[in-house]
């Protein structure tokens, strides 16, 4: 990797100017990327940490003209020393580069930069014009030179960005702080509409998110993230209670066509969603009889009660999107049909088969042996998968085993067990899910392991389980657990639930050689265009990624349908300026959880109420009640507004 | 409660409350610009900067809520520099047209700039043009002058709930704009919070200057609401209504009619005495002969055909008092129960 000449990034400086290649000094705080694309080699970089150079002939002065300028350009206007102040510095910037300077523009410059820095209302303010103050400081006299220069300087090339922490971690790159700016002003109807530019489900993503903005919030740094999630979910809910209909319009491409989507969950539907706006014939073929794929059948109604996912799929079809439900591709109608009927195909049939542990007695077929996915399957359809059963154990440490043992006393089971074989700290499901299952009284049984599924006349009668202890960390860094000799001991139960992860079924694709899989099962596609090697068909959400959060399924979705536009238009499938600087920022990474903001904070976040659990186990009444009018616009208010802009010279 | 210090003074307030209040509190004074008492803090002026010990940030007072134990500091040179820039990065573009503005006298910008002395400008940038599109027929936008404090655009939508007005563009570029023409009542509260003269009343630009006029207070008459307002009366004319913020039911607040329908009184059609038609023409006569008129009248149309011949419509215009007394007129006075108000009809 080639050499970092000079870096402020974190404010740590590394400055190597002076010294032989071989004295360099590492730089630490930043990884910077050697190529922004195949051939474009990253010079240099200045951004809200600083600045970073590689190439000894990158032009500072030139740099900081660039940066500000874009500063400047994304600067919301809504604050003084900002939308003035980063205006006055760009231009005074561009007449040095321009050979005007002045004697007196540095001293200017310095000052200026140190008022908007120390005063801005947000974050493009705070954070812009940091690297300036670098630069200034460690670059004094290539400055002074350009003043004095007179003569113009010779632009470089360069990308830019605006970004956000919370923006970069959400996978489909939500504009977060606007649209909770637009809450805390009141402006509910305007918030919703930068959601729905990328997202058509914000009632059901505003539900069950694992909100990855939240952990890459940067309120954490001062007392809680912002509720980001519930923040969504209170401007859907606020337009459903008002029972108005969104207006979508459609902006037809240059040439459209027709395109089939097997798969109405949240894939899908926001692939379906995207071409429609973009004027395509949308066929969604769906194997259930209601819209939402997995997150319908898996996802249990207390959660997200099925009411605000039609509504939001529905809206979808209104938009003059078909939906043929009750259609299994592969059975009812082959791929390959849908291959010659339709300019393309999207695949988004989610994971939907459970995997099984290897535990003694698996295959047996005992009664009282249920995967999670059907376990829940049936719950949610209305039925009591088993009823002849009473007592549960669910084997896993995901949501869906968290699901699994939460809808068991909403059929009427009363001695409900969890079983995980690592600790409640190692658990991957979330907290939140874990605590309300707490509350509703699960027995878990950390640090256990199933042996063996005991039966009597075919029917489950127990599950005879080890104790684990935690050994050293494996590969993932988590201590891996271990079999502790001698302590089996068995779990009383009639019903045993695996979920332990799922899988895929991949029929439809008939065994054929042109769409590639892994040993995983899931398809293989380009990971930022989503094709296959088939370039008709494209792939998105669980089968394409595995098993996974919802919103990604959402962003694979949105992806696909852009690249499927290009495919129908005849324009070529490359990567955009964009999906560069995706790669660039998971090595240049947006947010540090231990920057020391300088803030006071202390200001509470607002909880959601909750139905009591003692009753509200026994029901499918949604169990977090959303945000009032008054929650909802203090929350906002606590947000940072924590846009950055990045500038690479290439 | 939480007990804070500001500039070494030891405060005490509730909960929730924010430095600038706390400090007003106890009459310590923080400039502010963008602020207004009736409005959510805004955050948009920078004026209002503190330094709290220990962060080394400094943080807006007005929407920084309190916190127990800070150490609050309102003023020190990094502060002035602070404020200082805030106010030359306005000026930078805003008009020295004060000789000619409506609100030259009490323009919240210029007593700034005076109080921070601040007697020239290094800082320069190329001039934007902006559109003065925002405007209703009484509302008169001068866009120049608009510093984007954006106390009109979260009066709107705050105490008037319309949301009329917002923020267009992005940058230096960014301007206040209508956003919804249809939605606008030109109510004026926008025009009540504007700290400069970017929004005047279009009815009297030019007609007097601000420290040459009388204030008189009174009641609005156009409902029984009883809004009060300042009649702005220079010569003996009414130049202008205003209001003052916080002052009786409507504590800053009017509606179109109370704002901008006063040249009625100055009108040269308006009557000020009774008239009585005599031979097919109207004549002036005193308030006496009217009313001994009106009286014979009823009192024939009463003694030919009954009370009940007449009846009587009274008006929303009037306060709960006056539809008291005329009720009690119809039914005592005149002898029926034909009465009736406008508002139901």
């Amino acid at each position: 990797m080639a050499e970092i000449l000079f870096s402020s990034w974190g404010g740590e400086v590394v400055d190597n100017r002076q010294k032989d290649g071989q004295d360099f000094e590492p730089v630490n705080t930043v990884d910077l990327p050697e190529y922004f694309r195949q051939d474009e080699a990253v010079k240099a970089l200045m951004g809200w940490y600083g600045i970073v150079i590689r190439d000894p002939e990158t032009d500072i002065v030139d740099l900081s003209r660039v940066y500000i300028q874009e500063v400047q350009n994304k600067s919301c206007g809504k604050c003084f020393l900002c939308r003035i102040g980063t205006r006055v510095m760009a231009e005074t910037l561009e007449r040095i580069c321009n050979g005007q300077g002045k004697s007196e523009d540095l001293e200017i410059l310095k000052r200026l930069a140190d008022s908007i820095r120390e005063s801005s209302k947000c974050n493009i303010g705070q954070s812009g014009p940091l690297p300036i103050i670098d630069a200034l400081e460690h670059f004094a006299d290539d400055f002074a030179a350009a003043v004095n220069a007179k003569k113009s300087v010779t632009p470089g090339t360069y990308h830019a960005k605006l970004t956000a922490p919370c923006m970069d971690a959400c996978p489909i790159h939500l504009d977060i702080p606007n649209y909770v700016e637009c809450i805390k002003e009141g402006r509910f109807a305007e918030s919703l509409d930068i959601i729905r530019e990328k997202l058509p489900l914000p009632g059901v993503v505003g539900r069950v998110c694992v909100r990855p903005c939240e952990e890459h919030c940067r309120r954490m740094n001062l007392d809680a993230p912002i509720s980001i999630k519930f923040l969504k979910r209170f401007v859907a809910d606020y337009e459903l209670g008002k029972g108005k209909e969104p207006e979508f319009t459609i902006t037809p491409s240059e040439k459209t066509g027709k395109v089939a989507i097997v798969g109405a969950g949240p894939s899908g539907a926001t692939c379906a969603f995207h071409l429609r706006k973009m004027g395509h014939e949308v066929t969604v073929y769906e194997r259930f009889n209601e819209p939402g794929g997995m997150s319908a059948m898996g996802i249990p109604d207390y959660r997200l009660p099925r009411p605000i996912l039609r509504e939001e799929v529905d809206r979808i079809e209104r938009m003059g999107v078909t939906f043929n439900y009750g259609t299994t591709v592969g059975k009812d109608i082959k791929l390959s049909q849908l291959e010659a009927e339709n300019d393309a195909v999207f695949i988004a049939i989610g994971a939907q088969m459970g995997t099984t542990m290897g535990v003694e007695g698996e295959e047996e077929n005992y009664a009282g042996y249920i995967s999670g996915v059907q376990y829940l399957l049936d719950i949610n359809q209305g039925r009591d998968p088993y009823p002849e059963g009473k007592k549960v154990a669910v084997i896993g440490g995901g949501n869906v085993a968290i699901d699994c043992v939460r809808c068991s006393f909403r059929v009427a089971k009363d001695d409900v067990n969890l079983i995980y074989r690592r600790t409640k700290n190692e658990m991957p499901a979330d907290d939140v899910e874990i605590h309300d299952a707490e509350e509703e009284k699960v027995n878990f049984h950390y640090l256990t392991h199933p042996v063996k599924i005991l039966a009597e006349n075919g029917k489950v009668v127990g599950l005879r389980c080890v104790k684990m202890e935690l050994g050293e960390p494996d590969e993932s860094g988590r201590r891996r657990p271990q079999p502790i000799e001698g302590s089996e001991f068995v779990i009383d139960c009639d019903i045993v639930v695996p979920a332990i992860g799922q899988t895929m079924d991949l029929s439809l694709l008939e065994g054929r050689e042109d769409v590639k899989t892994t040993r995983w099962k899931t398809i293989v596609v380009d990971e930022v265009t989503k094709q296959s090697d088939q370039p008709k068909i494209f792939s998105g959400g669980d089968c394409e990624t595995g098993p996974g959060a919802l919103i990604t399924a959402c962003a694979g979705g949105r992806t696909a349908a852009f690249n499927i536009d290009k495919l129908i238009n005849g324009q070529p499938l490359d990567y955009s300026e964009d999906d560069y600087f995706d790669k660039f920022f998971s090595k240049v990474k947006v947010f540090d959880p231990a920057e020391d903001i300088g803030f006071l904070g202390g200001r509470e976040r607002k909880e959601l109420k909750m139905l009591d659990p003692d009753t509200r186990k026994f029901s499918n009444a949604e169990v977090e009640q959303g945000f009032s009018i008054n929650d909802a616009m203090a929350e906002a208010d606590r947000c940072l507004r924590c846009y950055r802009v990045a500038t690479v010279k290439v | 409660m939480v007990t804070l210090t500001i500039d070494g003074k030891e405060v005490t307030v509730p909960q929730g409350t924010t430095i600038l209040e706390a400090a007003r509190s106890v009459d310590i004074r923080i400039p502010t610009l963008c602020y207004h008492d009736r409005l959510n803090p805004i955050g948009s002026c920078r004026m209002c900067v503190v330094e709290i010990e220990g962060y080394t940030h400094p943080m807006a007072a007005c929407t920084t809520p309190v916190d127990d134990g800070i150490e609050v500091v309102t003023s020190s040179e990094r502060l002035t520099r602070i404020r200082q820039d805030s106010l030359k990065l306005i000026l930078v573009n805003h008009p020295l047209d004060c000789p000619v503005c409506d609100k030259g006298g009490e323009c919240l910008l210029q007593d700034l700039t005076f109080e921070f002395g601040i007697d020239q400008l290094e800082y320069q940038a190329a001039k934007v043009e902006r559109d003065s599109q925002y405007a209703s027929p009484l509302i008169r936008y001068w866009p120049d002058r608009c510093i984007m404090c954006l106390r009109c655009v979260t009066a709107c939508q705050e105490i008037k709930g319309i949301g009329a007005i917002s923020i267009a563009g992005d940058g230096y570029g960014a301007q206040v704009v209508t956003v919804d023409a249809d939605k606008c009542q030109s109510c004026g509260e926008c025009l009540q919070v504007c700290p400069t003269g970017a929004l005047t009343e279009d009815l009297s630009r030019y007609k007097g200057r601000t420290w040459l006029i009388e204030r008189v207070p009174t009641t609005c008459t156009y409902c029984g609401c009883g809004c009060q307002l300042e009649l702005n009366v220079q010569n003996d004319r009414i130049i202008a209504v205003t209001t003052k913020d916080g002052v009786g039911i409507n504590k800053g607040s009017l509606c179109v009619k109370g704002r901008f329908g006063y040249e009625f009184v100055n009108s040269d059609e308006r009557l000020t005495k009774p008239l009585i038609k005599r031979d097919g023409k109207f004549e002036e006569a005193s308030w006496d002969e009217a009313l001994d008129l009106v009286a014979e009248k009823f009192s024939a149309i009463k003694g030919e055909y009954g009370p009940g011949a007449i009846g009587g419509l009274t008006s929303a215009r009037c306060t709960n008092e006056e539809n008291y007394l005329f009720q009690k007129f119809m039914r005592a006075a005149i002898g029926t129960n034909n009465v009736d108000h406008c508002a139901r009809l």
